[in-house]
């Protein structure tokens, strides 16, 4: 059975970019259009990736970030950060939350800064979802 | 009542970086959320006879606005901080409130802001609609001095001006929930000429004596608080009085309520809280009163 991709991002042209990427690599593209959205699709959908913008309305993907990677049931799921933010600015944020009382959490399994080409997403999400 | 969300409507033009990083001051009084939104006029990227609505035109003041965007919330983000963004294409006035339904937020700010001179004349200016429109405080920021140099904390030493009205009671719970960012208040309620002017001389100082109890009253409550607070009494026109006391007690910040008037009774009777708005040289912080 194909696998699902949720991609968590505000802008609908990259969604439409990510939704073609992913089908075309045989997966099942599930969109979500800010943090808040994406935080409640990871809990009913259960995906085996997600793909996370950071700066969007309502909830960043930072902090959905800090606490998907907190919760038990749902730290495993791999992720993948597509964002215009640096990753510089993404790992001193992770570790700016930490200095306020939160857990230490793991890199992602894959950080790109947009713009990313077609080939290169399809690579990554294929090398960690096979 | 906290200040955690923070809405911040720039257009680029009037606040930029510098005017974001002073209110950071907020943040010990529990600021931990900011959302940026800018909105592309619709005139801007409008339709336009031969060239239809301009797409790419839209698509390069959105690139802009996010570049902007992106540079602010990576400085912010570093610091612990929750961010996000908005860019929209409209009427700015009915995006804010939209977004800062959206948002929940607890503060908008934003510069003051000019329509064309007929409009201003009919509608008044965009913060005044503003203003009459939310029920969520408006900060509208006129951060720079008048020597060029942006204050570097608004929130320092507050003029608080009371009219003892029930949208009072809102102002003062939003003041005490600054502390933290706070460190001195000047609490003050003037007295209008007019009315004082019809009294006996017995009955003047009645009313000031009054007056200046209830201001006795509010600064204990600061003091309680362990805010640095002095009470004021002043006379005269109330906008006028309003921005010599903030002038003479060197604040760096007007702080008032707002009764929420109609368009036209503010027209004609004229507001205090919407012309300060308009005028002051400080920032001026508007609580709302009343869910409108």
């Amino acid at each position: 059975m194909a696998k699902k991709v949720l991609n968590v991002e505000d802008d609908p042209d990259i969604r439409t970019f990510v939704t073609t990427v992913l089908e075309e690599s045989g997966y099942i593209p599930i969109m979500a259009k800010d943090g808040e959205e994406g935080s409640r699709m990871v809990k009913e959908e259960k995906p085996d990736l997600i793909i996370l913008d950071i700066l969007m309305p309502r909830e960043s993907g930072i902090k959905m970030y800090h606490e998907l990677k907190r919760n038990p049931s749902l730290k495993d799921i791999p992720v993948v950060m597509l964002s215009a933010v640096s990753k510089r600015t993404f790992l001193r944020s992770q570790v700016a939350l930490t200095e306020f009382g939160d857990e230490t959490v793991p890199e992602p399994e894959a950080y790109l800064e947009k713009p990313v080409e077609a080939e290169d997403l399809a690579e990554i999400v294929k090398k960690i979802l096979g | 009542m906290k200040i955690t969300t923070m809405l911040f409507v720039s257009e680029f033009e009037e606040l930029w970086f510098d005017a974001l990083q002073s209110l950071m001051g907020l943040r010990k009084a529990g600021l931990n959320h900011v959302v940026f939104l800018h909105v592309i006029q619709r005139e801007k990227v409008a339709m336009k006879r031969g060239a239809g609505f301009l797409k790419q035109e839209e698509r390069k003041l959105r690139e802009i606005a996010d570049i902007r965007f992106i540079d602010w919330a990576e400085t912010l983000f570093e610091e612990g901080m929750e961010v996000g963004a908005h860019i929209a294409i409209g009427n700015v006035v009915p995006k804010i409130l939209s977004v800062a339904e959206i948002e929940k937020v607890d503060l908008i700010v934003t510069a003051r802001t000019k329509r064309g001179k007929l409009e201003e004349l009919f509608l008044g200016s965009e913060s005044s609609d503003l203003l009459r429109r939310t029920v969520r405080p408006v900060l509208i920021y006129n951060y720079q001095s008048q020597s060029g140099k942006v204050g570097e904390n608004p929130f320092e030493r507050l003029l608080l001006a009371l009219d003892w009205s029930v949208s009072s009671e809102r102002l003062l719970e939003y003041t005490l929930a600054l502390k933290g960012a706070v460190k001195r208040v000047e609490i003050m309620h003037v007295l209008s000429e007019k009315s004082i002017g019809k009294l006996s001389k017995m009955e003047a100082h009645k009313v000031e004596r009054e007056n200046k109890r209830r201001l006795d009253e509010v600064c204990d409550v600061f003091v309680k608080e362990r805010f640095d607070a002095r009470p004021h009494l002043y006379i005269g026109n109330t906008a006028e009085q309003i921005e010599k006391g903030a002038s003479e007690h060197r604040a760096t910040m007007i702080v008032l309520g707002t009764r929420g008037t109609s368009i036209w009774k503010e027209k004609w009777s004229g507001s205090v809280s919407h012309a300060l708005a308009e005028s002051s040289r400080l920032p001026v912080l508007v609580v709302p009163g009343e869910v409108k």
